[in-house]
């Protein structure tokens, strides 16, 4: 039985072993469309099953298809007629207005997740997104790592966990993976969720950048 | 030089845990990765986290490095690696990165200052979990490029397998309506139903045989000679069907011999492969059973010719009769022989034994018929308007010539050669009396029948020597034509017109030769009764001359 990350603090991830903590940054990394849901799906559907708020932002352009086998065991059309499921692709929520801007992207946050919290009164949520539109040359992206920093900021606002998943097939630079390294708090891979240690407070993180 | 060592239970502090956990998280992440210079980068970007030193780079196994001098070092240091000299550095090294797919390069780092043993500890991890990754990694792509391989060799397989079948389905189909005497129509309805495309098949003329499948053209179109003849050539010198058009064709040509085409009407060109695959399969099988139809006529007329032979040299009449029964043919209807001769515009055999056969078949005046040489032989069995006959092998024949002795009524098996011999008889005398192009009846020959039955041929030449004797010495010897011009002046009834213009000679020379007959014989031409005897004379001399051939 699914227990609620709002009594209990910790944060079924669907994974054999695996358990978050209330307010994780997780940074997952996976191969491959099948390895992204196999961290996906189990992840939505333990937070629905739960009665969490659920906001699924795929840049897969199509969704249904890749939510689809949550079908099998869960009414998802119910889920998302009554709000408990938010499906967005990455252009309605990352690039809204063709380019990237950290703070609009926070606000974004902001909005979903608090007016889930506190006017639809739902006691967790868990945000997903899978962040291979920051490969496309739209203006913005090269924000990327600031906006992961400063999204460590906004966790603990609310109770939540955000899951990022970061294709390694998809990102090659090695450059590029210890920043995200640097400024995910978590590192879910082959099947661990770890603490990471490469992690760098946002203050520090971002003072370094400037 | 050898590597810094490290005593680890006493040195395994809470910073050195940390960083070890950082090592592990950046080995798991290394495994996952997906090619090698993510595997660099990420060894590249950590080492600054790990040590106070700078990463002076990455020298691959056999790559270039720009510095002799570090190759060399590089090379002396080899799979353990270890310290090296670069200018302006107070301390150097080379970490071996490699595992178990071999060796790969090393990680070169430099520091002003020596890092401590816990760093140095720290870097050969990374370089050790540097090589363990980029070991997994050779490995993993040497399986995909396996995997890769055998893929290729399965879809290869599963290529030439689908071929295989198809063909194999193709064949089947074709094979089952060759065995089931389908014929024609039958392959053109099984390579429709194979391809989905409109089947025509043409003789090598290019005259529809068969059709199966939509919007049959009508009239359906026929190619010049000219053009159907280039046509052919082009489809002969190419192993494959070749595009007319909205046309594909393949011939059946069984050792070279044209007999058939076989044609996918395809305006779009939206065959592909396996419809010509299907093509070629009905051309192969379309070469068999025209061969095998063909193969089957020849027989027969083999059959035919050697009965119609038996039939004119005597036959046994019971085998002949039963030879006749099995060709379907009834011998003991009344018969004539005819002998047949004439030629088209071109002197051919085979065209004029061709065109008698099919205006026999037309008349009809029957279908037992032999080529003799230029001669044919036709045993008609009707009483059938000669001269008819006559007419239709000469339209057969697009003009030319055409001419027909016939041979007296056959009764019995045994009068065939007897009609044979009349028939020939007339021939020869048409010749010999140089008679138009016409139909001869033995029968209707008259006098000469009379000449012809005489038993004692003697007394025949010795009335033509008496009346025409001196006339045929004089010929003889001086090379003249005195008995020819007094056979066509009697003939004609004693017009010097006529005469004239049959012998394609003047009116005077005309008379000066009949002064001659006249002196030579000493006989008066205007004596009826002496005119009777001397064209008797003339013909017995026609006479004897075909019966002697």
């Amino acid at each position: 039985m699914t227990t609620p990350a709002t009594t209990s603090g910790f944060v079924a991830m669907g994974l054999p072993g695996v358990t978050a903590r209330r307010c994780d940054h997780i940074c997952a990394f996976y191969r491959g469309p099948d390895q992204r849901d196999a961290v996906l799906l189990p992840f939505l559907r333990e937070g629905i099953l739960a009665g969490d708020k659920c906001i699924c932002v795929m840049d897969d352009p199509d969704t249904d298809r890749v939510i689809g086998p949550l079908s099998d065991t869960l009414d998802i059309e119910l889920s998302m007629r009554n709000g408990q499921l938010d499906l967005l692709g990455s252009d309605t929520a990352y690039l809204p207005n063709g380019y990237f801007a950290v703070d609009e992207m926070l606000e974004f946050w902001e909005r979903g997740v608090g007016d889930a919290v506190q006017q639809a009164g739902f006691g967790f949520v868990r945000a997903v997104g899978e962040m291979t539109w920051a490969l496309r040359d739209l203006p913005g992206v090269q924000h990327l790592v600031t906006y992961e920093a400063r999204l460590n900021r906004f966790l603990p606002r609310y109770p939540q966990v955000i899951l990022c998943l970061y294709d390694l097939e998809r990102f090659t630079d090695g450059q590029v993976l210890i920043e995200l390294l640097r400024t995910h708090p978590k590192v879910l891979l082959s099947g661990q969720l770890l603490d990471n240690p490469w992690y760098t407070e946002p203050s520090e993180y971002l003072s370094d950048l400037t | 030089m050898s590597a810094p060592e490290l005593d680890l239970p006493h040195q395994l502090g809470r910073g050195l845990l940390s960083t070890m956990r950082s090592l592990l998280v950046l080995g798991q992440l290394m495994t996952e990765s997906t090619g090698e210079q993510q595997i660099l980068d990420l060894t590249v970007t950590a080492v600054p986290s790990l040590a106070r030193c700078q990463v002076i780079g990455i020298q691959r196994v056999g790559g270039a490095t720009g510095s002799p001098e570090l190759e060399a070092q590089l090379g002396l240091v080899g799979v353990t690696g270890g310290r090296i000299e670069l200018p302006d550095a107070a301390w150097s090294w080379a970490y071996p990165l490699g595992g178990l797919a071999g060796h790969f390069g090393h990680l070169v780092v430099a520091a002003d200052v020596e890092p401590t043993t816990e760093e140095q500890f720290l870097l050969r991890a990374l370089a050790q979990q540097s090589g363990a990754a980029l070991s997994n990694q050779h490995l993993h792509a040497q399986e995909r490029t396996t995997a890769a391989e055998l893929s290729a060799v399965n879809e290869r397989l599963r290529g030439t397998v689908g071929a295989l079948q198809r063909s194999m389905e193709i064949h089947g189909r074709l094979t089952a309506v060759a065995v089931s005497g389908e014929g024609r129509d039958g392959i053109a309805r099984a390579v429709h139903e194979l391809t989905g495309l409109p089947v025509a098949i043409e003789d090598r003329y290019g005259n529809l045989g068969a059709w199966a499948g939509p919007n049959r053209p009508d009239p359906y179109p026929k190619d010049s000679p000219s053009r159907r003849e280039q046509l052919l050539r082009s489809a002969s010198r190419s192993i494959r069907p070749i595009r007319d058009g909205g046309r594909l064709l393949a011939l059946a040509h069984p050792q070279g011999d044209i007999l058939g085409v076989i044609v996918l009407v395809d305006p779009a060109g939206i065959a592909g492969e396996h419809e010509l695959m299907a093509l070629e399969h009905g051309a192969t099988i379309l070469a068999m059973e025209l061969a095998r139809v063909r193969s089957l006529a020849e027989s027969e007329l083999r059959i035919r010719r050697d009965l119609v032979d038996e039939l004119l040299a005597g036959a046994d009449e019971e085998s002949t009769l039963t030879r006749a029964i099995a060709l379907g043919y009834d011998l003991q209807r009344p018969h004539r022989v005819l002998v047949i001769e004439g030629h088209g515009r071109a002197k051919d055999n085979d065209a004029f034994f061709q065109a008698v056969r099919h205006a026999a078949r037309e008349e009809p005046a029957g279908t037992l018929l032999v080529a003799r040489g230029p001669q044919v032989v036709l045993l008609a069995d009707c009483e059938a308007d000669w001269e008819s006959l006559r007419n239709a092998i000469l339209r057969e024949l697009g003009g030319g010539r055409a001419r027909i002795g016939v041979g007296e009524r056959c009764d019995r098996l045994a009068d065939f050669p007897r009609s044979y011999r009349q028939a020939r008889l007339a021939m020869r005398l048409l010749a010999a009396a140089e008679w138009d192009d016409r139909v001869v009846r033995f029968d209707d020959l008259g006098v000469y029948r009379l000449l012809i039955g005489n038993e004692d041929l003697g007394e025949v030449e010795r009335f033509v020597q008496r009346w025409i004797g001196s006339l045929l010495a004089y010929d003889q010897q001086r090379g003249a034509d005195l008995v020819r011009t007094l056979s066509h002046y009697l003939d004609r009834g004693g017009s010097y017109e006529a005469t004239a213009a049959a012998l394609i000679v003047h009116r005077n020379t005309l008379k000066y030769r009949l002064q001659r007959i006249r002196q030579i014989t000493g006989l008066d031409l205007a004596d009826p009764e002496i005119c009777f005897n001397l064209a008797l004379a003339t013909r017995a001399w026609h006479t004897l001359s075909a019966l002697r051939g």
